[in-house]
């Protein structure tokens, strides 16, 4: 397509055009030419190339035709050959003019178009204010396994603070023979790890045991988000200090506005529990933790401290607030389950979803079902998917990488209807764990637990494609 | 006299209806919560052609089902002792290294084993500063007392803007009490299976477990803006203060009016629902029952999986009843070019300069002053302003008239401009 090389070949031909000469490739310009010209030519407009062209003759005006970009007529262009793109035949600005130097956006930004991609917040998720609330991540809008750092969702309780990385100390006492204090430095002289894993809030989903409320994958299950971590694991660094038998139960708090605290098992930190630095390849982002958070693999994402500063081991459980007061999933019993670890089985199909409805498909059009399935206790074996509200089940094809405590795609090619269904789809995992349906979670564990909702969720797609959050409770 | 005031405002609380079907994270165990849904929605009996339950008549659905536990368990779950010999304490699966790889990930094993002894001890003032949890038998609560009557005073001052008049919570800012902590404890079995029930009521006097959370939570995270500011007489103040608005007793005595609280009454709280909570972390075998507790899915939920036929007759659906859309920003799949805010107005030569001049003039490589080198634009004003609109125009040197461009001599000038104002 040479309509889109460059406006110095538009005055080169310009030229071989006037001279009587035939049209030139942009490859008979050598280099040295094409910089001259372009000195004095970069101002010159198609309009104005043809103006002159028409002034100067009309052999010239038939052979400029041939070749020439739609540009102004694109309109009535596009009117004669209805069956033409216009947004090939016009001409576009982004290809007749420099784009932006190396030196713009040393640290880069997504395209401006994508400026809709972002994390999302609501009043009602709130304690109070923005300092303690949850901005939530657009899974709608993201492909394969890894949340990038700007769209990983962020929970804080009290503002995300900037902290200085030169004043940052790691200290690790308690039931420990030899209690330090690292630096960053030092931490990182530690060998390091990186693993992919997700974290999710627990009260993903938790707005919705008593019904569907939120029309949104965003809202109903963008609580979560997966990335390359890493960091070094604790386990590593207590070789070193020498665990006094007695130890239980490990503290792990920020040094943020809200000192948060969390008591984790001893029997975790030995497995695969980490300290980590590093998020996809760079650090932390201040409101993951910078410099410094926890990751508790697979568990709670409150239990994965952010901005840490302190491992204290002791031999009984700490009852931080966050684990006594909020994180507790009361029963219908009348009981509360305390330290609940790891999120349980779960899945979500991502499209179609509210935000990406099929209301441009047409009957008999192929279509890829596609979703997340995610278990912080293993690795997903079998997702299947239901066209039915869950009365029938087909199993979906898993694809991509299958990583333990990872998130994990699933794929289905369907073949579309235009008939109203109920879609849904059901995670298990290695641990032998199923996601039960909703009516099953209730059965268990009543409607008031907030925490770890993990029942089937289904998405009611209408006649016209368009896709809205229901439940089914059969 | 206030007393039953604050009866007065911790029931209208209570009972208020409640819209909103559940919470999230922190926010979510208030059940105070007020907040209308922005949208509602009509309700058709069927949906898709299938019957459709509205959380009105749901609640008769979901009756039933509420009861003792009896989750399906699927004979699919394993038991893993390979951790240790033990069971994994979260009921999952434990990845061991195998052949230098776990799972996916190849591991070296050497970085592992070396020891590195990084870092340095810590001192015992260091310990003791950052040492600030409290626990329940104790450690870490410091000496000294504080009475009701001056925790009122710093409640006043410094809590109730955002928790409400007698803790009775305000705004999305969290309850500190339900009313009378024994009275309210009852309450945790209840669920809200009808629209009107009444639902558990959780606060501190209530549901938590150990009053040492409060005081750790109030030292160390309250005021909200200003956490760690309050001294430890006004913490003991605070701590009687919202046990008093739970209407709760230490040792048999009333925590009323006139109660001083201390180190000593303090370690003597008992919580009505100490109890509450499972599985049972406290003592040596804390972390072995929490094993046996996440290894029986029962406690907590599974399912089945069922292919075929798995339900009798047509699916039962719940649809939003109240959908929450005030989302920020405003959910969009578009794409398109943001609009400019008003501040970022861009000079009026800018774009004619990016177009026709740059190329040129954004380094010094064509020998021409380039675009924010200080001094060669005060080499090349020292000509004056006129002679450089004027060579701008006619050419200079390498330069060719208007820089070969088409345009105007407004255009130029405002061009001229941009770059000397880039060039300070």
């Amino acid at each position: 397509m040479y309509f889109n090389y460059n406006l110095a070949h538009d005055f080169r031909h310009f030229q071989k055009i006037n001279q009587g000469g035939t049209m030139n490739k942009i490859s008979n310009v050598s280099k040295e030419e094409l910089e001259l010209v372009s000195e004095v030519t970069e101002q010159t407009s198609r309009r104005e190339f043809f103006k002159k062209t028409a002034a100067y003759s009309v052999s010239a005006l038939a052979a400029a035709s041939v070749i020439a970009p739609v540009n102004a007529s694109a309109s009535e262009h596009i009117k004669a050959n209805p069956e033409d793109d216009i947004n090939i035949m016009e001409e576009k600005p982004w290809s007749l003019k420099f784009g932006d130097d190396v030196t713009v956006n040393l640290y880069g930004q997504p395209s401006p178009y994508e400026h809709n991609v972002t994390r999302r917040t609501t009043e009602i998720l709130s304690s109070g204010n923005m300092r303690a609330s949850i901005a939530v991540t657009p899974i709608q809008d993201l492909n394969g396994i890894i949340v990038p750092n700007g769209l990983f969702f962020n929970r804080h309780h009290g503002g995300t603070p900037t902290i200085d990385p030169n004043q940052h100390r790691l200290m690790i006492h308690g039931l420990v023979e030899k209690p330090i204090v690292l630096t960053m430095d030092q931490l990182k002289r530690y060998p390091n790890v990186s693993r992919i894993h997700f974290l999710e809030c627990p009260a993903n989903g938790g707005p919705e045991w008593r019904g569907p409320q939120f029309n949104s994958i965003q809202f109903a299950k963008g609580f979560m988000s997966c990335a390359e971590w890493t960091g070094v694991y604790i386990k590593d660094i207590l070789k070193d200090l020498g665990l006094k038998p007695e130890a239980q139960w490990m503290l792990a708090e920020g040094i943020d506005n809200s000192h948060m605290g969390r008591t984790i098992p001893v029997d975790k930190v030995l497995d695969d529990a980490m300290i980590v630095w590093g998020q996809n390849g760079e650090a932390l982002r201040p409101e993951q933790g910078y410099p410094l958070r926890i990751v508790v693999p697979g568990w709670e994402a409150n239990l994965c401290v952010k901005w840490l500063n302190r491992l204290e081991f002791a031999s009984e459980p700490f009852y931080a607030k966050e684990e006594t007061s909020k994180y507790t999933a009361l029963k219908q019993t009348g009981k509360a389950i305390q330290h609940f670890y790891a999120n349980e089985v779960n899945s979500v199909v991502t499209s179609p979803c509210p935000e990406k409805p099929w209301t441009d498909l047409k009957k008999g059009d192929m279509v890829e079902i596609e979703g997340l399935a995610w278990s912080g206790m293993g690795t997903i074996t079998h997702v299947d998917i239901s066209f039915d509200g869950g009365k029938n089940w087909v199993e979906a094809p898993l694809k991509g990488l299958i990583l333990e405590k990872a998130w994990t795609r699933f794929s289905l090619m369907h073949e579309y209807t235009g008939k109203p269904m109920l879609l849904s789809s059901r995670a298990a995992d290695d641990a032998g764990h199923v996601q039960p349906t909703v009516r099953e979670e209730r059965v268990a564990v009543g409607i008031e637990g907030v925490y770890h909702r993990n029942g089937i969720h289904t998405w009611a797609i209408d006649a016209k494609g368009e896709v809205t959050n229901v439940q089914i409770l059969s | 006299m206030y007393k039953s005031y604050h009866k007065k405002i911790v029931a209208t609380t209570l009972f208020a209806s409640v819209v909103f079907l559940g919470t999230a994270c922190n926010a979510s165990n208030d059940n105070n919560k007020n907040v209308k849904a922005d949208t509602k929605i009509e309700k058709p009996s069927e949906f898709n052609g299938v019957p459709v339950v509205w959380p009105g008549e749901t609640i008769e659905e979901i009756k039933p089902f509420v009861g003792p536990a009896k989750a399906s368990v699927s004979e699919t779950v394993k038991k893993k002792y390979d951790f240790n010999g033990k069971l994994i304490v979260d009921g999952g699966v434990y990845y061991p290294i195998v052949n230098g790889k776990t799972g996916a990930y190849a591991v070296n094993e050497a970085a592992h084993t070396t020891p590195f002894n990084k870092g340095k001890i810590a001192t015992t003032n260091e310990q003791k500063v950052w040492d600030i949890d409290v626990m329940p038998d104790g450690t870490g609560l410091p000496e000294g007392s504080g009475s009701v009557e001056f925790g009122d005073e710093v409640y006043e001052e410094k809590c109730l803007s955002c928790h409400g008049d007698f803790g009775a919570g305000s705004g999305l800012y969290p309850r500190l009490t339900v009313g009378n902590a024994y009275e309210m404890h009852e309450t945790l079995k209840l669920q809200r299976v009808a629209p009107d029930s009444d639902g558990p009521q959780r606060a501190f006097g209530s549901y938590w477990p150990y009053a040492s959370t409060l005081w750790w939570y109030i030292k160390t995270g309250m005021p909200h803006q200003a956490p760690m500011s309050l001294t430890t007489e006004e913490v003991y103040g605070l701590a009687a203060y919202i046990l008093h608005v739970n209407e709760m007793e230490i040792d048999g005595v009333e925590v009323d009016e006139e109660y001083v609280l201390d180190r000593e009454k303090f370690l003597k709280i008992k919580m009505p629902n100490e109890d509450g909570f499972e599985p049972k972390i406290n003592g040596p075998k804390g972390q072995d029952n929490a094993r046996e507790y996440f290894n029986n899915p029962v406690n907590y939920g599974n399912g089945v999986r069922c292919m075929k036929d798995c339900f009798e007759g047509e699916p039962k659906v719940q649809k939003i009843a109240f959908a929450l859309s005030n989302f920020n920003p405003p959910l969009s799949s578009e794409r398109t070019m943001p609009e400019k805010k008003e501040d970022e107005s861009s000079h009026p030569g800018k774009d004619a300069y990016s177009a026709s001049c740059a190329v040129c003039h954004a380094t010094d490589a064509m020998g021409a002053p380039a675009v924010g080198d200080k001094s060669a634009w005060e080499a090349t004003l020292k000509k004056g302003l006129d002679t450089v609109i004027s060579n701008t125009l006619n050419g200079v040197n390498g330069m060719p008239p208007r820089g070969g461009s088409s345009l105007s001599d407004d255009e130029l000038k405002q061009v001229v401009d941009y770059m000397i104002s880039e060039s300070k």
